[in-house]
Formats: structure tokens, sequence, C-alpha cells
């Protein structure tokens, strides 16, 4: 045990002129469980990837048994005993759970598979890991946590030696979660060595024997679980100088108005339960929450991409039915999406046609013909506003603007919308630290103007600048409630790492 | 707001056109030296004449494959129109001009709801009304041919020595050109064939939008219909036969993407012209009518494959 399985040293990596892992140390030995935090963008996923073999590092070294090596490819680390275990469930939905299982290694003799075989091993695999799967099941007829638990005992076909799972609990339920930590325990037993990367603290108290905090592209922390405490991590993760920081918003201005957009008593799926928010005009209300706690998917419900199972959307105090965005379009909601490249934006289109897109109808003659002139005066009018960087030219492709000041077109829609209500999904996601500002700028001015602007983020930074009121949201459900004072990076990152249903504690 | 500012330079980008007037410009310089008759006004009108069917229909299919979509059943539908304007023509010649086109519309609305309604993709929804229709006119039509007499409009030539036909194509394309670049209905397309997604998060009924692009492609057919029977003075199973395979090229070549959210008039008239002239210089040089076919097979498939190519240095 005092030689590491695995250590790392002097780990950088860029991508084109951007350092992303300034010097990443670390030392992993066999049988143990490694916690890996950090915010978003801190670099655990390009340093777990470049452990993977996804990603070649810039400079610095790998050592497998004290031997220095190169990983080339992905294979190359699996030959090493190293696997990754994405966020996502990869599992083919048609074949079976064992075919699932052997998926890519299957025991076969000049090309021809040996079915037998290749149970028997599946069985072996599965019975482990403890578990009682049906090896003949299709993989559609799995609940979630059984399809991980598929890609788990994939995972350690051959000789594995290194699981490293990101955010495997995301998606699952609680008592999921629950059976996941028990087989990573086992495993640990078996003296496999993981890393582990997660955004909820509970859950490194829980499996965890060492943490390791990410910020910035460098090791904030890196202790045994046993020597710290959770006040320590958060403070290691979001770093000494924001966490006394003032916000740049005056606070306790709030209008007492009531509430124009509600949700009440409602649920979607598993994705969030019994959810009562409102919110009043000139108001920001940021949904805080990390992937899975269901922001999104409470956000998509504002503007008409989903359905509530139960409870409901009251607009002006009336109860409403959105059955497509178009309906929360015409009763004045506008919204950005979270995945402004999928959701958002027409890649291929110029910059004055991804503007006016909603508001054709409106500067058409007639409701029939647009002007390309009406068109290029509303692209002039949001440029200036807006300081959108561009060549301004109406007519250029919006792909060739950056992240940022495609954001601001994409936001620019809705004003020239004139919606009452804007709902905004990780509005600053993929945007360059330049524009962050000016967007942060432009949203708090949309609320001044008498707009109710709902923002659902997993970046306590947007909350932080933008919220007057902050919901923060665990598993689908509210957690905790913050204004004023009480609202802090360190308070969010404390309500949001907790486990739901957990009491709040001040 | 320097030019610094701007994140990202625009890549150079090989105008879709430009590549294409080159071949073109290729084509007829070759054409030119091989055959003395080629560089002629009757050349070129017959040119012209030769692409005016497949052009009222690529002018629709511009419009229908911008908006992500696809229509494999047009030359099934040519005949379908004809067939019915053919058999009607004894009786009443408006009335036949009218049923023709109510039976186009039919088609298209017909390709649109299987699309929309019953959501199957747009390249199988149309193979199995291709065949639907073509069966159809064979089976009412008894595998003869049918001929029709004082309907040969489409072959005065009013003005410069021009048919009608070229005309009534011409006129399609400046619809269809203004249709696409001027109505909310055109940008709408636009949109909905780049990010069907965002189309519906801005608003942008998707149903609608394809239900109208099918509806102007089937009007469209009934009006190429009405030329081809003119053309023809007859109708018969076979009349129509893969029209789809030139329009589709011409279309693609025209820089069009398969993926939809790109294309225009300006560049499928290009297109159909490296066809077109493709196909008049191998009969001015007496090669057989099927090495013709090979050819347009094979600019098919270069066409697509630039598309790919070019999809694949535009993403990232």
């Amino acid at each position: 045990m005092t030689q590491a399985f695995l250590e790392v040293r002097g780990l950088r990596k860029s991508f084109g002129e951007v350092e992303v892992l300034h010097g990443v140390d670390l030392d992993l030995p066999a049988g143990t469980v490694l916690a890996l935090l950090g915010e978003n963008g801190a670099g655990k996923s390009t340093l777990v990837r470049i452990l993977a073999g996804d990603h070649r590092a810039s400079a610095g070294t790998i050592s497998v048994d004290g031997g220095s090596v190169h990983f080339a490819d992905v294979a190359a680390a699996r030959r090493l005993g190293i696997r990754l275990i994405h966020q996502e469930i990869n599992v083919a939905p048609t074949l079976t759970a064992a075919e699932n299982v052997i998926l890519g290694s299957w025991p076969s003799r000049g090309g021809i598979v040996n079915k037998r075989e290749a149970l028997r091993e599946a069985k072996r695999l599965l019975d482990d890991l403890g578990v009682d799967i049906p090896l003949e099941a299709r993989a559609s007829s799995l609940r979630l946590g059984e399809r991980q638990i598929l890609e788990i005992a994939r995972a350690l076909t051959g000789s594995a030696r290194c699981l490293i799972f990101d955010e495997p609990t995301s998606a699952l339920s609680d008592a999921e979660s629950e059976l996941l930590f028990k087989l990573i325990r086992s495993l640990r037993d078996r003296g496999l060595s993981i890393i582990y990367i997660t955004h909820r603290l509970d859950e490194v108290f829980k499996v965890a024997d060492t943490v390791c905090v990410l910020r910035d592209g460098q090791v904030a922390m890196n202790t045994a679980v046993a020597a710290t405490n959770r006040a320590d991590v958060v403070q290691a993760m979001v770093g000494h100088d924001v966490t006394h920081r003032d916000r740049t918003i005056a606070l306790g201005t709030t209008p007492a108005r009531p509430p124009v957009f509600e949700l009440r008593g409602a649920s979607s799926g598993i994705d969030f339960v019994d959810l009562d928010l409102g919110v009043s005009p000139g108001e920001v209300l940021v949904l805080y929450g990390k992937v899975g706690s269901g922001i999104a998917e409470a956000a998509e419900v504002l503007f008409g991409a989903r359905r509530l199972d139960r409870g409901a959307l009251i607009l002006e105090g009336k109860p409403v039915r959105f059955k497509h965005p178009a309906d929360a379009i015409a009763a004045g909601v506008g919204c950005l999406p979270g995945d402004r490249q999928s959701q958002a934006m027409f890649r291929p289109r110029s910059v004055a046609e991804n503007l006016a897109a909603p508001v054709w109808r409106a500067i058409a003659r007639a409701g029939l013909f647009v002007s390309p002139t009406s068109e290029a005066a509303l692209y002039y009018k949001w440029h200036d506003a807006l300081h959108i960087r561009s060549e301004r030219k109406p007519e250029q492709l919006i792909w060739t603007l950056s992240g940022g000041n495609q954001q601001k077109v994409v936001l620019a829609r809705w004003l020239q919308r004139q919606s009452k209500i804007l709902v905004l999904v990780e509005p600053t996601r993929g945007v360059d630290v330049g524009a962050r500002q000016e967007i942060y700028r432009v949203i708090r001015s949309a609320a001044q103007d008498g707009r109710a602007v709902v923002v659902a983020t997993s970046d306590y930074e947007d909350a932080m600048e933008l919220a007057d009121r902050a919901i923060v949201m665990v598993r689908g459900r509210v957690v905790r409630e913050l204004s004023g004072i009480e609202l802090t990076t360190q308070e969010l990152t404390r309500a949001a790492g907790r486990a739901a249903g957990e009491e709040a504690v001040a | 707001m320097t030019a610094a500012a701007i994140a990202r330079p625009r890549r150079f980008a090989i105008p879709s056109w430009g590549a294409l007037l080159l071949v073109l410009a290729a084509e007829m310089t070759m054409f030119g030296i091989t055959s003395p008759y080629f560089f002629s006004w009757d050349n070129f009108v017959n040119i012209v004449t030769t692409v005016s069917v497949a052009g009222i229909i690529a002018s629709a299919v511009t419009l229908l494959m911008v908006g992500g979509q696809l229509d494999l059943s047009v030359g099934s539908g040519v005949a379908a129109t004809s067939f019915v304007l053919v058999s009607l023509s004894g009786t009443n010649m408006a009335l036949a001009i009218a049923a023709a086109l109510v039976v186009g519309l039919l088609i298209g609305l017909l390709n649109g709801l299987i699309v929309t309604v019953l959501r199957v993709n747009a390249l199988i929804a149309t193979l199995g009304t291709l065949a639907l229709l073509r069966g159809l006119v064979l089976v009412f039509g008894h595998s003869n041919y049918l001929f029709i007499t004082g309907f040969d409009w489409a072959t005065y030539r009013p003005f410069l020595n021009v048919p009608l036909s070229v005309w009534v194509f011409l006129a399609a394309a400046v619809i269809a050109h203004l249709v696409m670049q001027r109505t909310v209905f055109g940008r709408q397309t636009y949109t909905l064939g780049s990010n069907p997604v965002a189309a519906r998060l801005v608003g942008i009924s998707s149903r609608r939008t394809v239900i109208g692009a099918f509806l102007l492609s089937g009007l469209c057919m009934a009006v190429a219909g009405l030329v081809l029977s003119s053309q023809l003075a007859s109708v018969s199973g076979g009349t129509g036969t893969g029209l789809e395979i030139s329009v589709i090229t011409a279309v693609i070549l025209g820089g069009t993407r398969l993926s939809g959210g790109q294309g225009t008039i300006p560049g499928t008239a290009i297109g159909l012209f490296v066809v077109a002239v493709m196909g008049n210089g191998l009969t001015l040089l007496n090669i057989d009518a099927p090495w013709q076919q090979v050819a347009t097979g094979v600019l098919l498939i270069l066409a697509v494959a630039t598309d790919q190519w070019r999809e694949s240095r535009d993403a990232a």
C-alpha cells in the first residue's frame, strides 16, 4: 500500500491558447475511493479524461505502479485497467442485459462468438457485484439504476484496476444511489481504486476515503475525508477570494408586488416534485441547483416545452396551460434554453434572422412579407444596445460570433418581443468572461424595466450576480430559499451539496 | 468594438455557386470545342426547354429541402396530374386543368400529413407515395398511351423564340425565390430546416410549415404536369419516371444542404444547367441516352459528397 497505483505529477492541459489544468498532482493508492470535487469549469472532466486516455496532457507525468506511462488513446488506458464510466448512461436498449455487459469483449474463437461462455461471464460479473438482474431482459426494460450497473459490470470486464465515475448519481433515485454506494465500497474492498466525481457533499462523506478539490485547474485541497469537514470543502471549492465578495446588486430592494407567474404543487415525473414558486415583475428569481436537480426541467415547464403531471402553472392569477412553446410565447414568456447550439441558434443563418425569428409576423407587411430593411433595423438597434461584438452587418452568419455574442443575439429576441416574463436557463454557459458581465447587465436591466425574470443555473456566480431571491433545489425538491444577506456563495454551495430531505442547518 | 474584439474571423468559405459556375464553364468550354452547334441561340433555347419541367418542380423542392424535408414522389405526381388532365380533357378543358391542380395539391397534402401527423420520415413517406401514385396511374391507364389534342400551348414561342414552358419555369423560379427570401413562411422554413428544436422554442409551428412546403411541391407537380402533357400531347405509365433524380441532383448541386437550412433558387438554377448542359452536350456528341443517366448518377453522388464535405468542414 505504500506504492500508489496511480501517480500524477505536474499535469497540465491546454486547449488552444487556454490552459485549463495548471500542474495537478494526485496520488491514488489501490483500494481507496477518491472524491473529486470542484465547481463547473474547475477542470475535473479534463483531468479524468486525460486519465482515461481520451485527452492527451500538454505536460506532466502519469505513472501506474511506479512506471511512467503514456496513453495514446482510450484503449491504452483500458489495457492498464483504467475505465471511465460516463455521466450519461450508455447502454444499447435493444440488447439484453448480458449482451450489454459483454459488449466489446465477446468471448470468441476464430470470429465465432461463444454465446454460452458470454452468458457465463456476464453472470459472473453481475454476481460479483451482488446484484440480481435478469440476464435475458432487454436493457430498455430495466430501470436507470440497473442500466448503470450494467455499465459498471462492463467496465469490470478484463482486468479493471481503477474505475472513474463521473457524477454517477445525477440521474438516480435515492434508493438506487444507496445501492451504488454499497457497490463502490465492495469494489474498493476488492482492491480497486475509485475516482468519484460529484457535486454532492453528503456523498463525499458517505463513500470517499480521500477528497481532492480542484479550483481553476489547480488542486485546492487534497486530504483524508476523516481530517476535514463540509465547511472546509466548500471553502476550498469556492475559494477565499469570492467567499465574502459583496454582491453588486442592491439588496433588499425587491418590490413587494404580487407574483405574475407561479408554479403551485407542480410535479413532473421524477424530475421535480411538489414545486411552489412565484416571480414578481421587476424581480430576478434564481433557481439554483446541480445537474439533475430539476431546475432545467422546471424552467421547461415555464416556457411550454414540458407539461406538468400534477399542479398548476398560474399567470397573472389565472391557471394557464401551455401545449406548445408558441402558447407560452403568445402569453408573453420569452425563453433562453440551456444549450444554445442545439436549442436556440439557427447556425447557418444570419445574425439578423436569428434575432428576428420570433417577431417576423409582427414586423411583416400584411403579416406575410418580411423586408430585409426592417429586419436590419432591428439588428442595428440591438447590436448597439447590447454591445454585440460583430462586424455590424446584419447578414453576418451567427456562428462566426463568439459564444457570448451569440447569447446576446438570442437574448435580444425576447427583449425585442417585449416579453413580460423571461425564463433563462444557464444564461452564461459557454460564454467568455467579458461577455458574462454584459449579459448580467442586460438581464438586470430587463428586470428593472419591470419584467419578471427566472434564471435556472448551476453556476453560483450567476446566482450571486443576478438573484434578488434564490431557490436552491436538490433532486427535484426545494431545500432552501435565500435572499438578502443570507444569499452568499457558501450558503448556496452548502445547500446545493446537501441531500434532498436533509434538514436545513443555518 | 475593434476588429480584435471579434472573436472568430469569418473562415474562408468557397461559395457553393462559385465552384459550380466553374464546372458549368468547364462543361461549356468542352462542348463548345467539340461541337460547333453548341454555342448557338437555338441550342441555348433547347437546353432551357429541356430543364423547364424539372425546373418548375425544383423550385418547390428547393424550398422543401431547405426545410429539412425531401420529396421523391414528384415524378409519379407529374404522371398522376397529367393523367387526370388528359382523362378529363375530352369533356371540359377548364375543368380538367382545375382537377389536375387540385389533385396536385391533394398529393402535397397527403405527403405533408404523412410526414407531420404519422411522423414518417419524408424520405420513406414520399418513396411510398412515389410507388402508390405510379401504381394508380398504371392501374387506371391500363398501361396505354392516352392522347390529348388542342393542348400545345407550352410549345408556343411568343417572345425571343422561347417557348411558353420556359416562361412558366421562370415564373415559378421567381415566385419561389420571393417566397423563400421575403415571406414569413419562407423565413420560417429556413429556421425549421436549420434547427427544428430552436424553431419550436421561438414559436414556429413545424406542422404548418412542413405541410405548406409539401402543398407547394404538389402544386408545382401539377403545373409541371400541365407543361409536360402539352409538350408530349400524351400521357403514359412511364411519364415523369426518374424526374425526382434530376430534380434532387440539381437542387443538391445548387448548394442546398441535405440537412436543411441552406439553399437558394439561383443555386438550384445553376444546378439545373449543369445537369442539362451535360445532357445536351452528350447528345450533340451522339452519346446514347443511357450514358446520360450514368452521368447523372455520378453527378448526384458527387453533389452529395461535396455537401457532406461542406457540412463536416463547417461543423465544430
